[in-house]
Parts: structure tokens; C-alpha cells; sequence
């Protein structure tokens, strides 16, 4: 089996391929880090929001080192990358942008089905063909370790303990599930990226997070929805308008001066 | 006493490399113990290096009272207690008289 040392020993189809890859797992982390720091100040205890707040830095972290890999690629540098691109620019799966709404309920369960999604993902690209890749895959995956731990302790509990916390769990679910199922849309970068051993196809990443996340919601007494849909759009840049006012808010900042050193 | 009206406290003990002693950094406020330890990590394991944490039931510590404080006070000279009072061999002699001290 053939493996790919170096990130600049791939060409044509294959490195448009893991561009493509790159940019959705960036993407996503850093779409859903931002998200989940928004409750620094807010959460229900200091613990919780000290905890969520510091998982919102480790996915912003991770957005940063694809990002330094995708600048290895030829890709602009990870600044302008997270700064300057428009909504329609972004490849992030809808989950990530939802807004929050004050609803800790809705929060922390995507917070679980994302990270047992990144799991899976960080599992299979440890073995990736693609060895810079495996082996970020492989230093990534102890902090998303914890991230599924934290996101699982949660949902057991919020999930059965009072009337209040089942039904808005329910609900968070029913709502989120067909979006965490665009995690895995798949893509004209699929065949190639798996004919390589680079990464496995989405359907099989799909397959396997279901059958990780259905016995967590089962023991949380949750029930998933009957026939779901995918919300799928993101990969191609088709985004709710949550993103595009989840970017005014990260890029305000820049947008005021551009050229400002910090 | 002010009522905490937040969840039970468990109070966190860290272990920096196997085989050093768990040392006492702080507490939690979380509905169970395995909760109190998800919530520590990120309290007082994300900066230093951890091996290990415990989380103990702070309503499971029975401690002294600071009035009798004076119970720990020395009336006499107990300096013999002290290691410092005594010298200490640079080796270990291993019997055989070949590897005392100089």
C-alpha cells in the first residue's frame, strides 16, 4: 500500500481532494468553537462554563493546524483564511453555525454528537495514507477524547433527570439530528481520498457514528427521530443565515483595520 | 455559613508523574463524582502536567477545629523530632565498612 510522506508529494485531482477535506474539518472546528464560546460568562456554573470555554479553545487550536496545512498546500495563511472569506466561502456542515439560543440543553448535546463525529473522523485519518495528516489526526484525538467524555457525561444526565431537562433534550435532538447528519454529506472528494487510503468514504464515517451515538442517547432515555432527512448544503457553500451573522461577530474585529498588527 | 445553594463540593486532589503524592489544588461544585472529576480536569489539570485526579465529598472530610489550633503548638523544645537535628550520612553503608561516610 502506497502512503504519502509529504504533503507536497501529492498532485492533481488527489491534492484538490485533501484541500477539500482540509477546509471542511478547519471548517467545522472553527464554525464550532466559536459557537461554544460564546457561553464563556453565561454557562449555569463556573465549572461548566470554564470546561466549555476551554473546549471552545482546543477546536479553535485544531481549526489553526489544519489551516497551517492547508497554507503548506498553497492555501492562503490561516488569518486571512478564518478572517476575510464570506459565508459562501466557508465548507463548514450546518451544526456547527446553529445559534445557541441560551439553551444549555441544545448546546451541550451538539457539543456531544459533533465530537463523537470528530472522533470517528480523527480515528480514521490516524491511519490515513497521508502521514503529516495521520499523525496531526493521531495528536488531535487525546483532546477529543476528553471533548466526547464531557459531551456523554451531560447527555446522560440532562437526559432523564427531571421532566424540564428530558423534554428540552428531546427537542435539542429532534432538532439537531438531521444537521449533525450533514457532518457527513458527501462530496466529489470522496472516491479519491478514499481510493488513496487518505480518508474513508462519508457513508462509512456516517455509519459508524451512528452506531456510537445511538446507545448514549438510548441510556439517556432519548429517542431519535424516525426518518431524518440530512440537511446537507455546507460542504458546498450553502449555509443558514446563522453563518453569515455568527462571521459578522468573528470578523468585526478585523474588519476594522486589516493591516493592523497585533 | 453561607448556604451553597450550587451542587455538593468535591474537593480535587493532583497527581503530577506517577508515584508522587496526589496534592490538594481545590474544588468542584458537580451532581456526582464522576461529573466532579470531568469538571476538574479543566479546572486544574489543563496547565500543569496530570497523571491522575481525585475527587473526594468535601461533607466526607472530618477536620480539626481551629480553637483547639493550640493542640499543635510545642511547649518544649522538640528539635530531636527534626531531621535537621541530626546528621545524615551522604551514603548508605552497605555493612561492610567499605562505603561509610568520609
Amino acid at each position: 500500500m502506497s502512503t504519502f510522506e509529504t504533503l507536497e508529494s501529492l498532485n492533481g485531482r488527489l491534492r484538490g481532494a485533501v484541500v477539500d477535506l482540509l477546509y471542511r474539518l478547519a471548517d467545522d472546528d472553527l464554525i464550532a468553537g466559536h459557537r461554544n464560546s460564546e457561553w464563556t460568562g453565561l454557562a449555569p456554573i463556573l465549572e461548566a462554563d470554564i470546561a466549555f470555554s476551554s473546549m471552545a479553545q482546543d477546536e479553535m487550536g485544531h481549526a489553526l493546524a489544519y489551516y497551517q496545512m492547508l497554507h503548506a498546500l498553497g492555501e492562503p495563511d490561516p488569518d486571512t483564511l478564518a478572517f476575510t472569506r464570506q459565508s459562501r466561502d466557508f465548507r463548514c456542515a450546518s451544526l456547527t453555525c446553529l445559534p445557541n439560543h441560551h439553551d444549555w440543553a441544545f448546546s451541550v448535546l451538539r457539543q456531544f454528537l459533533y465530537d463523537a463525529a470528530e472522533t470517528v473522523r480523527l480515528t480514521a485519518l490516524s491511519q490515513s495514507a497521508l502521514l503529516p495528516l495521520a499523525q496531526l489526526a493521531t495528536k488531535l484525538r487525546s483532546e477529543e477524547k476528553y471533548h466526547l467524555m464531557h459531551g456523554r457525561g451531560w447527555v446522560l444526565r440532562l437526559g432523564d433527570s427531571t421532566e424540564e431537562s428530558h423534554q428540552r433534550m428531546q427537542a435539542a435532538l429532534t432538532n439537531l439530528y438531521p444537521h449533525a447528519l450533514g457532518l457527513f454529506e458527501p462530496t466529489a472528494a470522496d472516491e479519491p481520498l478514499a481510493q488513496a487510503r487518505i480518508c474513508p468514504r462519508e457513508e462509512e464515517l456516517r455509519r459508524q457514528w451512528e452506531s456510537a451515538v445511538a446507545p448514549v442517547l438510548a441510556d439517556a432515555g432519548l429517542d431519535l427521530p424516525e426518518t431524518v432527512q440530512p440537511i446537507h448544503g455546507g460542504r458546498s457553500g450553502g449555509h443558514p443565515e446563522a453563518l453569515g451573522q455568527l462571521l459578522n461577530d468573528l470578523q468585526l474585529v478585523h474588519r476594522l483595520d486589516p493591516v493592523a498588527h497585533w | 455559613m453561607m448556604t451553597d445553594t450550587q451542587w455538593p463540593v468535591f474537593e480535587v486532589f493532583h497527581q503530577q508523574a506517577r508515584g508522587e503524592p496526589h496534592v490538594y489544588v481545590g474544588s468542584v461544585h458537580a451532581p456526582d463524582a464522576e461529573m466532579a472529576l470531568l469538571l476538574a480536569k479543566e479546572q486544574y489539570a489543563r496547565r500543569q502536567a496530570c497523571v491522575n485526579l481525585w475527587v473526594v465529598p468535601a461533607d466526607a472530610i472530618t477536620a480539626s477545629a481551629y480553637e483547639d489550633a493550640d493542640i499543635f503548638d510545642r511547649s518544649t523544645d522538640k528539635s530531636y523530632r527534626e531531621s535537621w537535628g541530626y546528621k545524615t550520612p551522604k551514603t548508605i553503608s552497605s555493612g561492610d565498612g567499605k562505603d561509610s561516610e568520609k
